[in-house]
């Protein structure tokens, strides 16, 4: 029979109670001794003598792991791989990243504190625990402070428990057996709560959609925009003066001709550039077939063209430093071997589509 | 050294040490006023320690009347010149001398009677034991929050920003204000831990300290999300009349002090805090403490001494300054500790707050 207790609870009090009754009932050694309160006591740890929660390394750990990420994820994508000018800022600027880190050092410690202290540590939701079927739990629940000594290796000695509980001044003690198995959990809860999350989305979307519909964008703060200042910015970008030559940069060659070998490196380099910049408009394949849906109004050029084909390699060079029509100038963004690369792989993409017998190695 | 730098110098000096001496005094009563204001326990013990810090507030006062000698030195919207720059003409109804006077002495008639109301009450009820002075502080201490807000907002326009007043931040009044509670707070922590050594708080322990350096800590991080909060966007905006505020503190010789105050302020004591055992072991406390001052006082110099040209002066002056005013507040808080209990012994909660536990 014995093999079938849980343990035996006594009720307390107070806090007060809860923690003059711990020494006595530990010195008797029957069990191991739990306690269960409405909130946390202060104090009962120590007297419990539960040694100290691994918690807080594990935050700080995650939080400097989360620092860390932050801080190598938005380095190597905004100034390795992708470098992106904002604002006229370095790609690279640490200010702009520090945002983000602070919130993923939060992001990560918030959890690990939340999740490690609810389902590592504690073992929560912990729905099939014996003491939650008592009669106890329920005054816990309430406002009464609970002190167990549980079986250890299935063996209590329940009269001896229940004695030294109510000689501590416990209130009521109650012998607590473990549940039969539990069944699963039924359908018909499982569709309640479904129909329950289906519901609370349509609410929502509903209140939401009506808030959108019914309440007009209302205006920001905006004192920082009428408030006097100096108007260094008010005819807004700058065009370079006419003749600058950007520095590092070798000035633009005209009809000269390509100045780049026609390499490997060259044409990988050339469809990186073409695929971030142009493909978007002119098609994988240059054939002037955007990715761009139909509301782009404009109709970039076929460079597959008998036109085309038939342009030098300055024409192409520059199309891209000038642009034409609705096709923008986007050479000032590129470096100088980046503009000539971009010529070579287009060249590539010519000749692929226009591949004669004489190409066959 | 050209005499009109040195007079410039001399106010600039004690403009620091004038906040200085408002940041512990009004941080120590903000420290009192919040616990009469969410009822707490724990700190019934260390209150009146927090009310002796507090009466910094009149030296403080005093020098901020003296200060206001300082403002045709030391404020360009208080010279004739002013005329000629549309921006500070713009701000004319705020910065003028007449009104500025007139905030000045609103603000300390207003320190003044919360530091005679929170510390006072509190040592009348040491005689009357009268249960009523709880409920009055208790009234009372609401007031002071706002009183605290407004007037730090005040201050931070009015003496720090407007030395260059077409720079202008609206962040600022929080940024003295995080600085100011943790002056407060350190040396809240430093009078006790004084008095601990000569034995005069026996019963206050590790659980009573332990939440003092809670609070140090988790304000090392609020003092440096506000600073950084007002550094990004400035930076982000790049606007001409907000950044070169920060290009004036973060170029030459001031970069080296972004960095140390950057440590100082925020690294060092954030990384000595975080320890659960560091925030109650009085000796780490105590070191904190004087590092989180010594990092306000930085902070403060950061904030003025920029308007004096481009090379931080750091020299007799200065040192001649620091131990003057240094002296004179442990003198002022030491000799408030010769005159009453060391513990608020009429308060009702005392008991309750020697038993805290953590
Ligand atoms: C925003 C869409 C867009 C992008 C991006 C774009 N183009 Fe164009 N491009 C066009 C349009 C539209 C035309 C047709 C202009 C016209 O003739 O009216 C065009 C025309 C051209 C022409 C022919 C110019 C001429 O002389 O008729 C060349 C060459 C060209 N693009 C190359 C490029 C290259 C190389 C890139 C990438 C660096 C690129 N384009 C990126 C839209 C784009």
């Amino acid at each position: 029979m014995t093999e079938n207790i849980f343990g035996v609870v006594g009720l307390f009090e107070d806090p007060a109670a809860l923690l003059k009754a711990v020494p006595l009932v530990q010195s008797k050694r029957l069990g191991k001794l739990e306690a269960y309160t409405p909130y946390p006591v202060h104090g009962l740890p120590g007297v419990l003598g539960l040694s100290r929660s691994p918690l807080g390394g594990m935050v700080l750990v995650m939080g400097a792991l989360g620092t860390l990420t932050a801080f190598l994820f938005q380095w190597w994508m905004n100034s390795v791989d992708y470098p992106l000018v904002v604002g006229g800022k370095d790609p690279s600027s640490w200010q702009a990243f520090v945002p983000i880190m602070f919130e993923v050092t939060v992001l990560f410690a918030a959890f690990t504190a939340g999740l490690g202290m609810l389902l590592l540590l504690n073992r929560l939701p912990d729905l099939w625990h014996p003491f939650l079927l008592s009669k106890s739990c329920a005054e816990v629940t309430r406002d009464k402070f609970a002190l167990s000594i549980e079986a250890e290796s299935g063996s209590l000695d329940v009269a001896a428990a229940q004695a030294i509980l109510r000689q501590a001044g416990a209130l009521s003690v109650e012998v607590v057996a473990f549940p039969a198995p539990a069944s699963k959990v039924s359908l018909n809860a499982l569709l309640a709560l479904s129909a329950a999350g289906a519901l609370t989305c349509a609410l929502a979307g509903a209140g939401m959609y009506g808030a959108v519909k019914l309440f007009p964008v209302l205006p920001p703060m905006s004192h920082m925009l009428v408030q006097p200042r100096l108007d260094a910015q008010q005819r807004g970008m700058r065009p370079p003066v006419a003749g600058t030559v950007a520095r590092g940069r070798m000035p633009y060659l005209g009809a000269l001709g390509n100045p780049l070998p026609r390499t490997k490196a060259v044409l990988e380099l050339g469809r990186k550039v073409f695929s971030n910049n142009c493909l978007i408009c002119h098609g994988p394949l240059a054939n002037g077939t955007p990715i761009l849906t139909a509301a782009y109004g404009a109709k970039p050029a076929n460079l597959q063209a008998k036109k085309f084909l038939s342009y030098t390699d300055g024409e192409i060079y520059h199309a891209i430093m000038h642009g034409k029509n609705a096709m923008p100038a986007l050479g000032l963004g590129f470096t100088e071997d980046e503009r000539w690369a971009v010529v070579h792989y287009v060249r590539a993409l010519q000749r692929a589509q226009h591949a004669q017998d004489t190409d066959l190695p | 050294m050209m005499p009109a730098l040195t007079i410039q110098r001399f106010w600039a000096n004690w403009l620091v040490w004038m906040l200085m001496l408002l940041s512990a005094g009004l941080g120590a009563l903000f420290v009192v006023a919040l616990e009469h204001l969410t009822d707490a326990r724990w700190s019934v013990p260390l209150r009146r320690t927090a009310e002796r810090v507090s009466g910094l507030v009149v030296p403080g006062s005093v020098a901020a009347l003296v200060a206001l000698f300082s403002l045709k030195v030391l404020y360009p919207w208080a010279r004739p010149e002013a005329v000629t720059m549309p921006l500070v003409m713009a701000k004319a109804g705020w910065l003028n001398i007449p009104f500025f006077i007139a905030r000045t002495l609103v603000c300390v008639a207003l320190w003044l009677l919360s530091w005679k109301v929170l510390a006072g009450g509190s040592l009348k009820q040491d005689e009357s034991r009268a249960l009523v002075w709880t409920l009055r502080l208790r009234r009372f201490s609401p007031f002071f929050l706002v009183v605290m807000g407004l007037t730090t907002l005040v201050v931070a326009f009015d003496w720090i920003s407007s030395l260059e007043p077409e720079w202008y931040s609206d962040v600022i009044g929080v940024y003295l204000f995080s600085g100011m509670f943790l002056a407060g707070l350190s040396a809240v922590v430093l009078a006790v831990s004084h008095l601990i050594e000569k034995g005069r708080l026996p019963q206050v322990r590790f659980d009573h300290l332990y939440n003092l350096g809670a609070w140090m800590f988790a304000f090392t991080v609020f003092w440096s999300y506000i600073a950084f909060a007002q550094y990004l966007l400035m930076w982000y905006a790049d606007l001409p009349e907000e950044v070169y505020w920060y290009q004036q503190r973060s170029h030459g010789p001031w970069r080296g002090l972004c960095l140390v105050l950057a440590l100082a302020h925020f690294v060092i004591p954030f990384f000595a805090l975080v320890p659960q055992d560091a925030k109650g072991d009085l000796k780490r406390l105590k070191r904190v403490a004087v590092l989180v001052l010594a990092a306000h006082f930085l902070d403060l110099y950061w904030l003025v001494f920029p308007v004096l040209g481009d090379r931080p002066l750091f020299s007799w002056p200065e040192l001649s300054f620091a131990c003057f005013f240094v002296g004179l507040a442990v003198l002022w808080v030491r000799r408030s500790m010769s005159q009453g209990a060391d513990m608020p012994v009429g308060d009702p909660f005392l008991e309750e707050g020697l038993a805290f536990k953590l």
